[in-house]
């Protein structure tokens, strides 16, 4: 009985042979080390990504070879599933006679027959097209951003600045800058800013936010927060901050009807 | 202060920061992260506020380090996020003052870390100027 369930066992598994073929034709590089992290396997696309022959660089300690980042350091995954961890993946920067390969690798231990470590496997991926994509996704998010804020002349004497995406300090400039001059060009006595599609307001964007305000006011001109929506009002509340005598509105209609009212303007419908 | 549990990963992302661009990329990526576990709107926003939180103090005093979100689970069905946020920085002088309401080096509100101990369930703070400073903090639904 047990005889037979060993054979139908070996059965549904395929010949040694055919394994290391696979594992050698395996179009990403698969490398094994021993506990001192020296190289014991190294398949074909492994060769081709460094280089050299397997019989170059065979019981030659891998971070001789890939001279990345994480060589030699704490952030190595491969000591660490060596040591006992179960699987990690991380992005790293090779260095292979000069060239800058960034790659992104997945360790795991190498394990004999009794579940004992006897080192370490990982398999390389070549990141570099994503990181190239990643840069220019990079300077597309910051050209959005850079993308000035713009101040539009509601009414006589009122401006509306709406205020969408991320607010960092450089942001934040701008938008005191763009503020400021439109005070001076307009004569605008009340400005409203709409923070409607603000994407967060953490401490840093409401300390921006009260900075704006206060200038304005020195500038002879009130500031009307608007667009405070239920999930702000709660940060605000959650993060303690105090937004002084800063007028603020739900919406951008209750903030341009109190502009009405502080500029004394009346709204009437034709009979 | 007391290590947190491991909780099963469902999902995990790492972004590295270190300009204002990739807060907005944490921003976001909490946001969504939140939205899928079923936080309500409300909730997502606060929780990608305190993810903002982490990630612009790396930003502003270590300059650079990574932020890693999770999707996470206890219990079988209990969901929840984890923000981790690491940088190899200079490290917090004196955490226990950094926790305190109007407390700041950098000339900022000084509300951010404890509002963020404030808005998550679980919070971890660790900091020293050799390995920079480690918060983890978690949000259950």
């Amino acid at each position: 009985m047990n005889a037979e369930k060993q054979k139908n066992s070996s059965s549904n598994q395929i010949d040694g042979n055919l394994a290391l073929q696979i594992l050698q034709q395996i179009p990403t590089p698969v490398m094994a080390v021993d506990p001192n992290l020296q190289i014991i396997f190294m398949n074909q696309a492994g060769c081709r990504f460094i280089g050299k022959n397997f019989e170059e660089i065979k019981g030659t300690h891998c971070y001789s070879i890939f001279n990345s980042t994480h060589c030699q350091t704490s952030d190595c995954r491969m000591k660490k599933v060596i040591d006992g961890g179960e699987r990690f993946t991380a992005r790293n920067q090779v260095n292979i006679d000069d060239r800058v390969i960034h790659i992104e690798y997945t360790t795991a231990p190498l394990k004999d027959d009794n579940g004992n470590i006897i080192g370490g496997i990982e398999y390389i991926l070549d990141n570099t097209e994503r990181v190239r994509q990643e840069q220019k996704l990079r300077e597309q998010n910051k050209i959005i951003m850079e993308i000035s804020t713009p101040a539009i002349k509601l009414w006589d004497r009122i401006v509306v600045i709406p205020v969408v995406g991320v607010i960092d300090s450089m942001r934040a400039q701008q938008m005191m800058d763009t503020m400021l001059k439109e005070i001076t060009q307009t004569s605008a006595k009340v400005i409203i800013l709409d923070i409607h599609g603000v994407a967060a307001v953490d401490t840093a964007v409401a300390n921006h936010l009260i900075k704006i305000a206060k200038a304005t006011k020195l500038m002879g001109c009130r500031c009307i927060i608007s667009g405070i929506s239920p999930a702000v009002a709660q940060a605000i509340v959650q993060l303690g901050i105090d937004l002084g005598d800063i007028n603020t509105n739900s919406t951008l209609e209750d903030a341009l009807s109190d502009a009405f009212a502080l500029l004394k303007f009346e709204v009437i419908s034709k009979k | 202060m007391k290590i947190l549990a491991m909780n099963k990963i469902i999902e995990e992302t790492t972004i590295d920061v270190c300009e204002s661009v990739d807060n907005a990329v944490v921003i976001y990526t909490t946001r969504q992260m939140a939205a899928q576990i079923g936080f309500n709107e409300a909730q997502q926003f606060l929780i990608a506020t305190a993810a903002s939180e982490l990630s612009t103090n790396i930003i502003r005093y270590a300059k650079k380090g990574f932020v890693i979100l999770r999707t996470i689970s206890k219990n079988h069905d209990s969901r929840g996020i984890e923000i981790i946020a690491k940088d190899n920085g200079s490290g917090i002088e004196d955490i226990d003052r950094a926790m305190q309401e109007h407390f700041s080096t950098g000339n900022s509100l000084g509300l951010g870390l404890p509002s963020v101990k404030r808005i998550m369930d679980e919070f971890f703070i660790e900091s020293s100027p050799e390995n920079g400073t480690l918060v983890i903090a978690k949000k259950w639904r």
